[in-house]
Order: C-alpha cells, then sequence, then structure tokens
C-alpha cells in the first residue's frame, strides 16, 4: 500500500476543531514541517499558541488518530510545541512594550480579594508551562508583589532604562522595588499615571509572550493610564463571592468594556476553606457569586480557587504556590485558571484592530 | 480619514467633520458652560486639517490637528455614529 499526500494528512487533520477559536487548525496555521515518507511515516510539529493550552493533549491524541486511520500510514509522530502569538494583526508592532506580545490586566474593583496573590500565581503558572513571562505591579499604594516573589532588590540600569527583577523564572517590576522600605508613595492621580507609563516604558522588558499586570483596586486613574498607553490583550477579573464583592467586580467589568478591552472573565477567590481538624468544607464568603455574575454579563467564568493556609504562607516567605506545592488544591486551581486565561489570550490574536488611514 | 473596522466596516471622514465633532472639554463645554464650538461660527483652514492620528488603548482615536489642537479623543462609538 502507498503513503497518503500530505494533501490527505492535512485534510485529516482538519477535522480537528480548536474550541476557542472556533476553526481547524489546518487554516489557523498550527501544522507545520509535515513529512510523508515513501514507508508511510507521517511526522508534524503541531504548533499550539500557548503552552499553557488546556487541550494540549487531547490534540495530540486526535491528532496521533486522525492521521493513523489513513490508508498507508505506518507511523505516526507528533511533536507539540507552542509559540504565542501577538495580540491583534496589526501592520506595525506597538512602539510601547515592542517586544511584548500579549498583555494580561489583573484587575478586581475591590481591594483585598486577593487580586495580587492571584496575579503572581497566574504569572508562575504560565511560567510553568513554559512561556517567557513578565510581572508588573502597578499597584503604586499598596505593591505586594516584592514580599509574594521574595525579590527585595533594587533593580540595576543599563543605557538609561531599569532592569527588570529576575526572580522565579520571571521578570518582575514594582513600585516596591523602587521604592523599598515602609516609606509610603503619596501620589495623586496624574502621578500615577506617569510612573505606570515609567513602568512600562522605562524597563528593558525584552521579549515576553504574556506580561501580567497586577492592577491597583478601584475605577480610577491607573486602569484608566493602563487601558491608554496600550491595547490590553484582555482583563481578568478577581472577586470574592459574596454580594459585596461581585457587585464591584461587575463595574470593573464595565469600565474595562467602556475602554474596549477584552474581559477575560471573572475569577472567584475565597471560594471555600476546608477545615484541617474536621475535613469540612465551609463556604466562609458564600459561594459561586462570581460563577453567576460571569453568567449574567455574558462573560466565561475562568474558576474558583479555594482559601487556603498554605497560599497565604508562600505568599508571605516569598514562593508562589504553584512552585512550592503543585500538588496543593490550590495550586491545581491557580494552573487550571492560567490555561483558561491563555486560551482567551489566544483568541485575541487572530483580532484585528481598526486601520486607520489617513490621505 | 478612512478607517476600516474590526467587522470589515469602511468610513471615511473629512477633517472639517470631525474637527466641529471634536468631544474634548472645551471644544464642547463642561458643566453647562457653552464649549468653543457652540461660540464660533467659522474655523481656519489650519484647523482643519489633520496633522496625526494616534490608537488610544483599543477604544478611542486622538486627532492632532495642523492648529496643534489635539485634545480630543475620538472613541470608536463616536466615530462610527458620526457616518452612521
Amino acid at each position: 500500500m502507498s503513503a497518503p499526500s500530505s494533501q490527505q494528512v492535512l485534510e485529516a487533520l482538519a477535522t480537528i476543531r480548536d474550541p476557542d477559536l472556533g476553526r481547524d487548525v489546518v487554516s489557523l496555521g498550527m501544522i507545520k514541517e509535515l513529512e510523508v515518507s515513501p514507508q508511510g511515516k507521517v511526522s508534524f510539529t503541531f504548533e499550539l499558541t500557548t503552552p499553557a493550552c488546556p487541550v494540549r493533549d487531547r490534540f495530540k491524541s486526535q491528532a496521533e488518530d486522525a492521521v493513523r486511520e489513513l490508508a498507508g500510514v505506518t507511523d505516526v509522530a507528533v511533536r507539540m510545541t507552542a509559540n504565542v502569538r501577538p495580540a491583534f494583526m496589526r501592520p506595525k508592532p506597538s512602539e510601547i512594550l515592542p517586544g511584548v506580545k500579549q498583555t494580561i490586566a489583573v484587575a478586581s474593583g475591590k481591594g483585598g480579594v486577593g487580586k495580587s496573590t492571584v496575579a503572581v500565581n497566574l504569572a508562575a503558572a504560565l511560567r510553568l508551562s513554559g512561556a517567557t513571562v513578565g510581572l508588573l505591579d502597578a499597584d503604586i499604594y499598596g505593591p505586594s508583589v516584592p514580599v509574594m516573589t521574595g525579590s527585595h532588590t533594587t533593580p540595576q540600569q543599563s543605557n538609561g532604562r531599569l532592569l527588570p527583577i529576575e526572580a522565579h523564572g520571571m521578570k518582575l517590576m514594582s513600585f516596591g522595588h523602587l521604592n523599598p522600605g515602609s516609606e509610603p508613595t503619596i501620589y495623586r492621580g496624574p502621578m500615577v499615571g506617569k510612573a505606570i507609563e515609567a513602568m512600562m516604558v522605562q524597563v528593558d522588558w525584552g521579549r515576553l509572550d504574556y506580561l501580567v499586570i497586577d492592577l491597583p483596586p478601584g475605577t480610577g486613574d491607573a486602569s484608566l493610564t493602563l487601558a491608554q498607553a496600550v491595547p490590553l490583550t484582555g482583563v481578568a477579573i478577581v472577586c470574592t463571592p459574596q454580594d459585596v464583592a461581585t457587585d464591584i467586580a461587575v463595574k470593573a467589568l464595565q469600565m474595562f468594556r467602556r475602554l474596549n478591552v477584552t474581559p477575560l472573565g471573572l475569577i472567584e477567590n475565597m471560594s471555600w476553606y476546608v477545615c484541617p481538624s474536621c475535613g469540612h468544607r465551609h463556604e466562609i464568603f458564600s459561594h459561586g457569586g462570581a460563577e453567576s455574575a460571569a453568567k449574567r454579563f455574558g462573560v466565561p467564568f475562568l474558576g474558583a480557587i479555594p482559601l487556603e493556609e498554605a497560599i497565604r504562607e508562600d505568599a508571605d516567605s516569598g514562593t508562589p504556590i504553584v512552585i512550592s506545592r503543585p500538588e496543593s488544591a490550590g495550586a491545581k486551581a491557580f494552573v487550571a485558571i492560567a490555561q483558561q486565561v491563555a486560551a482567551r489570550t489566544s483568541i485575541q490574536s487572530y483580532r484585528q484592530l481598526p486601520v486607520i488611514n489617513v490621505h | 480619514m478612512e478607517i476600516t473596522w474590526e467587522d470589515g466596516a469602511r468610513t471615511s471622514y473629512t477633517g472639517e467633520q470631525l474637527r466641529w465633532a471634536c468631544p474634548c472639554a472645551e471644544c464642547r463645554g463642561e458643566g453647562g458652560a457653552p464649549g468653543r464650538l457652540s461660540r464660533v461660527k467659522a474655523l481656519s483652514d489650519e484647523e482643519l486639517r489633520i496633522k496625526d492620528v494616534t490608537l488610544i488603548g483599543q477604544y478611542a482615536l486622538q486627532i492632532a490637528f495642523e492648529s496643534g489642537h489635539a485634545t480630543g479623543l475620538y472613541s470608536f462609538s463616536l466615530l462610527r455614529r458620526l457616518v452612521a
């Protein structure tokens, strides 16, 4: 029996659809370096749009099965790789953050819901999947990233630009690095905007697949500056389950919608607590509030994170829980959420910003 | 100025049309006080010629005119409304 043609292999692979992008993987350009030997050995590279792809394993087995069913195929070898694509198809790269492919903001509206903890673990989970990741702490008044990542050094300068701090394989920059200790940053609104802009323009972020931006609470200067300065790929909104938190989270969501920033979805933090002595599951702040708010406002629900002592402990001691205790329920929840965020982010790579011509 | 939108639609504008639609506080007025555009009857050629257009995030355009006026952020929804 003779080997199939490359065309036949591609037709078989075109039956696989990407559930998030809604198109087949061949027309999305994910199949590369296809080779078919005269003996019927088929090999190709399956290039995902993110290393944190939630359907990576399913894609691999689907691809193997689809090709193996073809007459004349004796062997199938699939190489799974990932190449994060820049957000939005546009004629020229962004002038601000030119080497950054995707910018993901983490916002909350309300304070104290664990936004920074989520941002740090989201960034660390994306890093663990193999992506190059930066984390910008845009909370000028209450920078938490230095403590949560155990990075207390002062940034070095090179060619007049600041070098980000390296920790846990990520590039970090926080106002807490620039203004350490117990001295507060006492800024009026316009200064906040300038400071955030400076952390994007004056910091040499280099090439990054993802830049995660931890926003301060609220719907004011910091969020506005950010949404005006860069075409954000999207925003993930963190809240706790009770009404007082989801109501404010929804305000943040609606603000970003007005600014035409895509909501990647809602994340429910402190969703449940398993008592270490009795093993009983308590829902201290209620449960499911974020999911029902997400439904009501037509955005994805990205997942729920338990209230765990270990998450707090590891944040205080400077190692994100996804790194320190990957087997914990908390870490697993963060990893699953990071995959959802990455998948939603990939969709934005295929969007086209308006093209403006002046003549 | 011509815009090709995400949904494929195309719209075009003259500098004059955009200048008179400037949404900035100086032109529109604020807090009940009338703005400059409701006071003046005519604008010079320099005021009507587009010099530069900058994308603001992904929700608006900042349009600079030859006269130096550049404070208006034209949101996408405003721009689409102008030609509807």
